[in-house]
């Protein structure tokens, strides 16, 4: 049996992996829209494309590190908030290799191009735990019950 | 023989650790898996780096736990009462807990955004229950307590540093260091 991680994920190519599309937006869309999208749509990342080619991205860090808590103005476009010109790494990438990108560059979400700068969804963190988790399966997914303890409560304690 | 659950120590060849249930059964027979499924099972959370936390008290006020998320660069922070972990607040409730409900982050306390009694991890635990918890749970910061003492936590960015320093140590393809180093941005 193939256990070996290294070979697997150099084996394996992020198309494989079925990233979720990413749902771009366009430069103008406004924060309050975006805010929206990350929050409904349980998203981590927006890629904001102009056409089909990706001009930047806004995450849910940048809520936190590029917004201020008061006076911002919803109404603001993303173009102006956004990180522009984000790296992306083209679909047929191998795994090994997003990860690797993903580590060095601390990012949890990795924008996908077609190889031509088009956006061809979006990779992220999840979806790499969730491929090791299906390959992994008997280790991941085969635990006991104590695995939903939450803090423990000692009697009388 | 020790339980990979919870570290309960059982007696040889018992079928079912005493402490928490998990079936035991083939766990003492020598040679398991040597690769990374068995690393998963056998290696354990506190061999994983783990980030010394940000506390706060549930009285602190958004602003002053979010002040500190900026200022330590953090994705959580915990929120301790009487040394006991009472609640976690993320990054995200940033968004989905203040932003978007217009909450006065300078009136509105920790207790009243923070998920408490959150699901944490013990320091005995192998990698594969932080791997669960996160996929299944949908969660990307988990506080590691041993025992009741709060050790830290661990992000996804902890998992993927575990399997790319641990694992992938060698580059795929040629262009080890020809790749620029991606801008520094947040992800």
């Amino acid at each position: 049996m193939a256990s070996g991680i290294e070979e697997i994920l150099r084996g394996v190519r992020i198309a494989d992996v079925k990233p979720e599309s990413a749902s771009p937006v366009s430069p103008s869309t406004t924060l309050g829209e975006v805010y929206r999208l990350l929050d409904e749509g349980s998203r981590g990342a927006v890629v904001v494309c102009e056409g089909d080619r990706i001009v930047g991205i806004f995450t849910e860090r940048d809520v936190l590190y590029r917004t201020s808590l008061e006076g911002i103005d919803l109404d603001t476009p993303i173009s102006e908030l956004m990180t522009r010109d984000p790296e992306s790494v083209p679909v047929t990438t191998r795994l090994a290799d997003a990860v690797r990108a993903m580590t060095e560059g601390g990012f949890r979400h990795l924008p996908l191009d077609d190889g031509d700068g088009c956006c061809a969804g979006i990779l992220t963190s999840r979806d790499v735990l969730r491929f090791l988790a299906d390959h992994f399966s008997e280790a991941v997914l085969n635990l006991p019950p104590r695995l939903h303890q939450r803090m423990r409560r000692p009697e009388g304690g | 023989m020790r339980c990979p659950s919870c570290d309960a120590e059982n007696v040889p060849g018992a079928a079912l650790c005493e402490d928490c249930g998990l079936d035991l059964a083939g766990l003492d027979t020598p040679e398991a898996d040597d690769g990374f499924t068995g690393r998963l099972t056998r290696d354990r959370v506190r061999d994983l780096r783990i980030v010394p936390p940000l506390t706060v008290t549930a009285d602190a006020s958004v602003r002053e736990a979010i002040e500190l998320l900026r200022r330590e660069r953090h994705g959580c922070v915990l929120v301790e009462d009487e040394e006991r972990l009472a609640g976690i607040f993320t990054e995200r409730d940033v968004l989905t807990r203040v932003v978007r409900r217009g909450l006065d982050p300078d009136a509105v306390t920790m207790r009243e955004v923070m998920t408490p009694d959150p699901y944490v991890l013990q320091a005995g635990d192998p990698p594969a229950f932080a791997i669960h918890k996160m996929v299944v749970g949908g969660l990307r910061h988990l506080p590691v307590v041993e025992g009741e003492k709060i050790l830290g936590f661990i992000s996804v960015r902890n998992v993927l540093r575990y399997v790319r320093d641990d694992v992938l140590a060698e580059p795929t393809g040629s262009t080890r260091g020809e790749r620029p180093r991606p801008p520094s941005r947040a992800a």
